[in-house]
C-alpha cells in the first residue's frame, strides 16, 4: 500500500472508504455468482459433450459454430476498455476532468462494440439452431454469457450517466474520484470475468480435433 | 489514492499517479500480447495437457494482473485483497464440490428417498 493511498482517506474504522468497501464486497459475491455459472457450464460440458440438435434434427457441435476471430476481437476490445477505464480513474484522481471524459467515452464505445459482437453472436447461434431450450449446452452457454453481457450493459449505462453527470460540475474532488473509482472497479470486474469465460468456454473447444470435451460419439475404429 | 475536494493534488501524489499511468500502459500491452499468444497456442501442434496448462496459467496471470494493477489492489488496503481471495477460495471449493458430486460413478439414491 502506498503512502499516498492513506494520506487523505475518510475516517472509517477499516481505513477504507465505505463505497469502495461495499463495492468490493459486492464484487466478491458476484465472483461467487459467476464462479457457479462457469462451474455449471464446465461440468455440464463434461457430462453432455454431444453439443445440440438443430431444427432439422442434425447433430451439431459447438466447435463448428464458434467464431474465434470474432470472440478474440471482442476480448481484445474489452481488455482495452479496461485499460481506458484505468486511465479515466487516474485522470479523475489528478482532477483532469476533460481527460476523464475522453477516456470514459472510449470505454463506453468499446463496451457498445462488445455488446454488438455478443448480439451478433447470439443471433448467429440462434439461426444455426442453438437455443436456450433445445440443449444443456444452449442453456448453460446463454445463461453464462448472457449474464455477463447484462453486466456489461449495466456498466455502459452507469458510465453514460457518469459522463453526463460530469457536466453538472458535481463530479469533482475526493467524492467524485471515489465514485469514478467504484465504477471502474465494476468495469474491471466485468473484464476479468470475461478473461475466464474466454478461456474456459471458448478456447478449450479448440483443443484437439474434437475439442477438449470430445463429441460424445463412440470412437470410429478402422 | 484520493485527494480532498479543496486541495490541489500534491506533487508527490501526481508523481505516483504518473508512475501508475506507465504501469497501466505496460500492462495493457502485455494483456494484448498474452491474448494473442493464447489464440496462436490453440492452433499449434502441441499436446493438449500442455496447451491446457499454459492457457490456464495465462488466464490466471491476466486475471490477477487486472485485479492487482487496474483494480488497485496492489496499492490498496490488504483487507480488500483478502475479501476477494476469500470469494475466489469459495468459488474453487464450489467447483471442486460440484466436480466430485457430478463425477461420482454411482450415487446411492436411498439417501434422497
Amino acid at each position: 500500500m502506498s503512502d499516498t493511498a492513506v494520506a487523505h482517506e475518510a475516517p472509517t474504522s477499516t481505513g477504507i472508504d465505505h463505497k469502495k468497501l461495499i463495492m468490493w464486497l459486492f464484487l466478491a459475491s458476484d465472483c461467487m455468482f459467476f464462479g457457479t455459472l462457469i462451474s455449471t457450464h464446465l461440468l455440464y460440458r463434461k457430462l453432455y459433450p454431444a453439443g445440440f440438435t438443430d431444427a432439422e434434427g442434425h447433430q451439431r457441435f459447438i466447435q463448428n459454430l464458434f467464431n474465434i476471430e470474432l470472440t478474440s476481437f471482442s476480448t481484445f476490445i474489452l481488455l482495452m476498455s479496461s485499460f481506458l477505464m484505468a486511465l479515466a480513474v487516474s485522470a479523475m484522481h489528478k482532477g483532469q476532468i476533460k481527460s476523464f471524459r475522453r477516456n470514459v467515452l472510449g470505454v463506453i464505445f468499446f463496451g457498445l462494440i462488445f455488446l454488438g459482437c455478443q448480439v451478433f453472436e447470439f443471433t448467429h447461434f440462434y439461426h444455426e439452431g442453438l437455443t436456450i431450450q433445445n440443449s444443456v449446452l444452449g442453456s448453460t452457454f446463454y445463461v453464462l454469457t448472457g449474464t455477463h453481457g447484462t453486466h456489461v450493459a449495466i456498466g455502459v449505462l452507469w458510465l453514460i450517466l457518469m459522463y453526463f453527470y460530469s457536466f453538472t460540475g458535481k463530479l469533482g474532488g475526493h467524492m467524485g474520484a471515489l465514485d469514478v473509482e467504484v465504477a471502474g472497479l465494476y468495469w474491471h470486474f466485468v473484464d476479468i470475468v470475461w478473461i475466464i469465460i474466454f478461456t474456459a468456454v471458448y478456447l478449450v473447444e479448440y483443443l484437439g480435433p474434437n475439442g477438449f470435451w470430445g463429441t460424445g460419439l463412440p470412437a470410429v475404429t478402422k | 489514492m484520493s485527494h480532498s475536494s479543496e486541495a490541489a493534488p500534491s506533487p508527490a501524489f501526481l508523481a505516483e499517479e504518473t508512475r501508475r499511468y506507465h504501469h497501466f500502459i505496460t500492462l495493457a500491452l502485455w494483456l494484448a500480447v498474452i491474448t494473442g499468444a493464447e489464440i496462436v497456442l490453440i492452433f499449434l501442434p502441441v499436446p493438449m495437457p500442455v496447451v491446457l496448462t499454459v492457457l490456464t496459467l495465462m488466464s490466471v496471470g491476466k486475471f490477477f494482473a487486472v485485479i492487482l494493477w487496474f483494480m488497485h489492489l496492489i496499492y490498496d488496503k490488504r483487507l480488500l485483497l483478502w475479501i476477494f481471495v476469500a470469494a475466489l477460495a469459495l468459488v474453487c471449493a464450489t467447483f471442486a464440490g460440484l466436480l466430485a458430486l457430478l463425477s461420482a460413478d454411482r450415487i446411492d439414491t436411498k439417501w434422497f428417498s
